[in-house]
C-alpha cells in the first residue's frame, strides 16, 4: 500500500484498528476478578508484544520509508504508546494497577509470598513503556507509600525494641528492599528506596537510638558488642551526620570514663595498675574501632584526642607511666618473648605520645632508670635499649642522650673494674669484693652526695680504687654516693643460721658496727656512721621493724625510732631463704614533698628552654608582636611540654631586663631583638 | 614659659624676634629665660662651692639640705626631682659639679634668687604629658642604687606616691599595697616604665584592659589581685574573664 502512496491510509488504519483492539483488551482486563487482574494484564501484554512484532515485520517497509519521512511514530513505538494510552491509562485500569502492585508489595513486606515473576513482568512492562511511565505511574507512589509504611513501622519498633534489635530490623528491611529492587524493580530505584528506608528508619530516630537507656551506643561500647556496633556503623554511615553522631557520643563517653579513671583515688594508689587500666582501655577501643568501625580514621582521631584529654588531667600521669615501665623492666617482662616485649613497649609509647608534659616523664624516667641500673635490677638490657631507641625516634637525640650516657657509664665502669682487679689482684685477695660504678655527673639524676663513715675494710679498699682511677683519669673528681650503693653481707646468727644479706650501703655500715659491739644506741650508731638522721631512721626501721627481715632487734619494740632506742643483733632471726634482701633502693611513687620537689625542678628546667626558644625566634624574626611570640614559642616547645603564656611573659621580661630584647618605642606590644 | 608653658625653643625664637623685649614677646609669643650664654660662669662656680661637700668634689646630702632651705623647698618636694632631671643627675642625693652647673645653665639661672623664681616653672613642667613621661622614666635610674639593675621596692613605692600625686592615678594606693603584699622584690625598668603607660591608657575600672596586651606579668597579677579583692567588679572585665 505504501508503494502506492496509501501510506497515510495504512498508518491511520493501523492506529485506528489497534486502538479499537486495545480498548477491547482493556475491557477484558478490567473484567478480570481480584488476583487474576494482573495475570490477565500480563497475558494480554505478552499477546500484544507478539502481535506488535508481527505487525512491525509486516509493515517494515512503511516503518522505514513512510514513517520517517512523514515524521510519524514508528510502528513498535506506536504500539507501545497505544497500549499505554488505551490500557494502562484507561481510567479503570490505571488506579487499579497501581493499587494492586502496591498491595502486593505491602503483602510481601508483611511476610506473605507473592508472585515475583509476575511482578517483574508488569514492572518491566511499565519500564518498556517509558521511564516517565514507570516513574509517574508507579515509582513515585511506591516511594511515598513506602515512606509511610516505614515511618509507621519504625515508630512501632522504637517503642518496643532495644537498640540492637531495632538496628537488626532496620538492616533487614534495608536488605529486603535491595533484594526487591534486584528481583522486580528498575535498578535505578535502588538508591531511591534505600534513601527512604534510611531516612525513616535511621535518620529520624538516630539520636533516640544512640541514647537509648540500657541498650544504646554507650552500653554497646561498655559491653563490647562488636556486631551491634558494626551494624550501627554500617547503617549510620548511610545517613547524613550519622557517623559524626556516633563519634561524638563515643568521644564524650570516653572522655568521661577516662576522666573518672584518672581521678579515681583507689586506682591512683597503684601506679602500675593505673597504667594497666589505661592500656586496657586503649586496647578495648582499638578493638572496637577495628572490628566494628572498620578502622575508620576519624574514629581513631577521636580516640586519640580523648586519651590526650584525660591522660593530661592527672599531673602524675608522666610519673606513673615511668613507674609502669620501671616495673616491667625490673621484673614484669621476665620470660616474655621478644615480640611481646616489643608490643608492650610500643603500647607504652602510645601513651607517652599523649603526654603533654614529656619533660616530666623524662625526669622520672631518668631517676627510675638510674635505680634500675645501679641495683642491677633490669630484666633485659635489650628491652631497655629498645625503649630508648623508641624514645629517641619520638623525641629526638637530646631527649635520650643523657640516658644513653648512663648506659655507657655502666659499661665503662665494668671495664674499669676489670682493670682495677687486674692491677691489684695480688693485694686484694682477702678484701671484700668491690664493684664501683663511676657515674658522669651530667647524665645521672642529681643527688646531693652525703658521705658517711664506711667500715674500715671498705674505706681502705675505696681509697685504693680512688687512686687507681685518678691515676688513669687525672683532672677528674670522684665523690662517693653512699646513699645509692648496695652490699652483700654474709652473716652468722645466734644459732648458727647462715644467711647472705643484700642491703644498702647505709645498712651495711650499721650492721658492720655490730661486729665489734653487742649493743648500740641510736646515738652511737649515728655518731659512728654519720648517716643523715632521716635516712638513718629509715635504714634502722628496715633492719629492725620489718617482719621477715628483722636482722636487728630493737628496744623498745615500737615502730618508730627514738633517740634513746637500743639495738642488738637479732640472734633469733630466721628466714626460709638463704639470701635475704633488705635493700631499699626500689623506685616507688613519690611522697608529696618529693613530688613537689621534682615538679619544682621541672619548672626550673623549663625556664632556660623557654628563653632559648624566645631568643631563637627573635633572632630570626628581629621584630615580633606579643601574641605571635607566645604562639611561636608554645609551638616550638610543644613536643616537650605545654608552655604557660604567663611563664613565657616572665621570661620575655627577664630577657628585656638583660638587654636581649627591648620594647618598641611607639608600639608597646612589639618586641625587638637586640643583637 | 612659667606662665605660658611653651617649649624653650619657641620662646627663645619669640624673644629673639622681638629683640628681647619681654612685653613684645608676650604679646606675640611667649617669654623665655635667658639662654645659656647669659649665665655667669663665675657665679655658678661660687654657687657650687657653697654647696660642695667638705671631702669630695660633689654636692652631697648636707649640701642638698642647704640648697633646699635656700630655695625654700622641702627636700622631699617633687620639684627636686625635676631639678635633678634638668641636671641629668645620675643618682639621687648627690650632684656632681658638672651636673649642678650644667643643670643650672640649662635652666638659665646663676643665683639662688633666680633658681627660686624658676620653681613655679619647674612645677608646671610636670603638667606637660611628654615631660612628665621623661621625668617619670628618668626617676627610675635616678632613684635606684648605683650598680643595681632594679629599683628597691620601698624606694619605688615612695617615688610612685610622689609622682602620682602630680598626675593623679586612682589605683596608685592599691598598686603599692599589692606590691607589698604579693611581690616584695625590686622593680625592673620595664615594669616601671610600663606602669605609666598602664596608668595612662587603661581606665581605673579596667574596662579596656586587654589580657593579651603585652603588659608586664606584675601588672597582670595586679589586675588579678584587684578582682580577687573585689576592688574591681568582675562584670566589667567580661573580655578578660573569658580569655582567662
Amino acid at each position: 500500500m505504501v508503494l502506492h502512496k496509501f501510506g497515510e491510509k495504512l498508518y491511520s488504519g493501523l492506529v485506528g484498528t489497534m486502538t479499537l483492539h486495545l480498548q477491547e483488551m482493556a475491557k477484558t482486563i478490567e473484567a478480570a476478578q481480584g488476583n487474576l487482574f494482573l495475570e490477565e494484564l500480563n497475558r494480554k501484554w505478552n499477546d500484544h508484544n507478539k502481535a506488535l512484532q508481527m505487525i512491525r515485520d509486516i509493515l517494515m517497509y512503511m516503518d522505514r520509508t513512510f514513517i520517517p519521512s512523514n515524521r510519524k511514530t514508528p510502528v513498535h513505538e506506536l504500539g507501545l504508546n497505544l497500549w499505554r494510552d488505551n490500557v494502562i491509562h484507561s481510567s479503570k485500569i490505571q488506579t487499579r494497577l497501581l493499587d494492586t502492585l502496591l498491595e502486593l508489595i505491602q503483602k510481601e513486606r508483611t511476610g506473605e509470598i507473592i508472585n515475583r515473576g509476575l511482578m517483574r513482568n508488569i514492572i518491566k512492562m511499565l519500564m518498556d513503556l517509558g521511564s516517565s511511565v514507570y516513574q509517574e505511574d508507579f515509582e513515585k507512589h511506591f516511594l511515598e507509600v513506602s515512606a509511610d509504611f516505614y515511618r509507621a513501622e519504625s515508630q512501632d519498633f522504637i517503642e518496643c525494641c532495644d537498640c540492637g534489635d531495632y538496628l537488626k530490623k532496620a538492616e533487614r528491611r534495608l536488605n529486603e528492599e535491595i533484594e526487591r529492587v534486584s528481583l522486580y524493580l528498575d535498578s535505578k530505584s535502588e538508591t531511591k528506596i534505600t534513601n527512604v528506608v534510611e531516612k525513616e528508619m535511621i535518620a529520624s530516630h538516630m539520636l533516640r537510638l544512640v541514647h537509648m537507656d540500657n541498650s544504646g551506643l554507650v552500653n554497646m561500647l561498655i559491653d563490647d558488642k562488636y556486631e551491634d556496633l558494626g551494624r550501627m556503623y554500617n547503617l549510620f554511615r548511610r545517613v547524613p551526620n550519622g557517623l559524626p553522631t556516633i563519634r561524638d557520643v563515643m568521644t564524650s563517653h570516653l572522655r568521661e570514663t577516662g576522666k573518672q579513671l584518672v581521678t579515681d583515688a583507689e586506682k591512683l594508689k597503684d601506679p602500675v595498675e593505673f597504667v594497666q587500666c589505661l592500656l586496657n582501655e586503649k586496647d578495648k577501643y582499638d578493638k572496637i574501632i577495628n572490628l566494628a568501625f572498620s578502622n575508620d580514621k576519624t574514629f581513631q582521631n577521636a580516640l586519640n584526642s580523648s586519651f590526650e584529654y584525660f591522660i593530661n588531667l592527672n599531673p602524675r600521669s608522666p610519673e606513673f607511666i615511668s613507674l609502669f615501665v620501671d616495673e616491667k623492666l625490673r621484673k614484669g617482662l621476665k620470660g616474655v618473648s621478644e615480640e611481646d616485649v616489643e608490643t608492650i613497649l610500643d603500647k607504652v609509647m602510645m601513651l607517652f605520645r599523649y603526654l603533654q608534659e614529656k619533660d616530666v616523664f623524662e625526669k622520672y624516667y631518668k631517676q627510675h632508670l638510674a635505680k634500675r641500673l645501679l641495683s642491677g635490677k633490669t630484666v633485659s638490657d635489650d628491652a631497655e635499649r629498645s625503649l630508648i631507641v623508641k624514645l629517641k625516634t619520638e623525641c629526638g637525640y637530646q631527649f635520650t642522650s643523657k640516658l644513653e650516657g648512663m648506659f655507657t657509664d655502666m659499661k665503662t665502669s665494668q671495664d674499669t673494674m676489670q682493670g682495677f682487679y687486674a692491677a691489684y689482684a695480688a693485694e686484694l685477695g682477702d678484701s671484700p669484693t668491690l664493684v664501683v660504678q663511676v657515674l658522669t655527673t651530667g647524665s645521672w639524676p642529681t643527688q646531693p652526695s652525703i658521705t658517711c663513715n664506711l667500715p674500715a675494710e671498705m674505706s681502705a679498699l675505696c681509697e685504693k680504687f680512688r687512686s687507681y682511677y685518678l691515676g688513669t683519669h687525672t683532672g677528674r673528681r670522684l665523690s662517693w654516693q653512699t646513699n645509692m650503693g648496695t652490699a652483700d653481707l654474709k652473716a652468722i646468727f645466734g644459732k648458727g643460721q647462715k644467711h647472705e644479706l643484700n642491703v644498702s650501703t647505709y645498712q651495711m655500715c650499721v650492721l658492720m658496727l655490730f661486729n665489734s659491739a653487742d649493743r648500740l644506741s641510736y646515738k652511737e650508731i649515728e655518731q659512728a656512721t654519720e648517716i643523715p638522721s632521716s635516712d638513718l631512721r629509715r635504714c634502722l626501721q628496715s633492719l629492725a621493724c620489718v617482719k621477715g627481715k628483722n636482722v636487728l632487734r630493737k628496744e623498745p619494740m615500737s615502730k618508730d625510732i627514738g633517740e634513746e632506742d637500743a639495738f642488738f643483733v637479732n640472734d633469733k632471726f630466721t628466714s626460709k631463704f638463704y639470701k635475704v634482701k633488705i635493700g631499699t633502693v626500689v623506685a616507688q611513687k613519690e611522697s608529696e614533698p618529693e613530688k613537689q620537689e621534682t615538679r619544682q625542678r621541672v619548672e626550673e628546667d623549663r625556664k632556660p628552654q623557654i628563653e632559648a626558644a624566645i631568643v631563637r625566634i627573635m633572632k630570626s624574626r628581629r621584630v615580633l608582636d606579643h601574641n605571635n611570640i607566645i604562639a611561636e614559642v608554645t609551638k616550638q616547645l610543644q613536643s616537650r611540654f605545654l608552655a604557660n603564656p604567663g611563664e613565657i611573659k616572665k621570661r620575655i621580661e627577664s630577657l628585656i631586663e638583660r638587654d636581649f630584647l627591648e620594647r618598641d618605642s611607639s608600639d608597646r606590644r612589639l618586641y625587638r631583638y637586640l643583637a | 614659659m612659667t606662665i605660658t608653658g611653651t617649649s624653650e625653643k619657641a620662646a627663645y625664637q619669640a624673644l629673639k624676634a622681638s629683640d628681647w623685649h619681654l612685653e613684645g614677646a608676650f604679646d606675640a609669643f611667649y617669654s623665655q629665660p635667658q639662654p645659656k650664654s647669659y649665665t655667669d660662669a663665675r657665679r655658678l662656680e661660687d654657687l657650687y662651692n657653697r654647696y660642695k661637700d667638705a671631702y669630695a668634689d660633689m654636692i652631697m646630702a648636707d649640701g642638698i639640705t642647704l640648697l633646699c632651705s635656700d630655695i625654700l623647698v622641702d627636700h622631699q618636694d617633687i620639684v627636686m626631682l625635676v631639678l635633678s632631671w634638668h641636671m641629668k643627675a645620675a643618682t639621687m642625693c648627690e650632684f656632681s659639679k658638672q651636673e649642678f652647673i650644667g643643670g643650672l645653665q640649662s635652666l638659665g639661672v646663676d643665683s639662688i634668687e633666680k633658681l627660686r623664681e624658676k620653681i613655679p616653672f619647674m612645677r608646671s613642667e610636670l603638667k606637660d604629658d611628654q615631660k612628665f613621661r621623661e621625668i617619670y622614666n628618668f626617676a627610675f635610674g635616678w632613684a635606684k642604687e648605683k650598680g643595681q639593675k632594679s629599683l628597691a621596692l620601698d624606694t619605688a613605692i615612695g617615688m610612685w606616691q610622689l609622682l602620682f600625686a602630680e598626675k593623679h592615678w586612682p589605683l596608685v594606693d592599691h598598686w603599692c599595697q599589692f606590691l607589698q603584699a604579693r611581690h616584695n622584690k625590686a622593680i625592673s625598668r620595664d615594669t616601671w616604665s610600663q606602669l605609666l603607660e598602664f596608668a595612662k591608657t587603661v581606665d581605673p575600672q579596667l574596662s579596656n584592659y586587654d589580657v593579651d596586651g603585652a603588659w608586664p606579668y606584675l601588672i597582670d597579677e595586679f589586675v588579678e589581685y584587684l578582682i580577687e579583692n573585689g576592688i574591681i567588679q568582675k562584670g566589667q572585665l567580661s573580655d578578660w574573664t573569658q580569655k582567662h
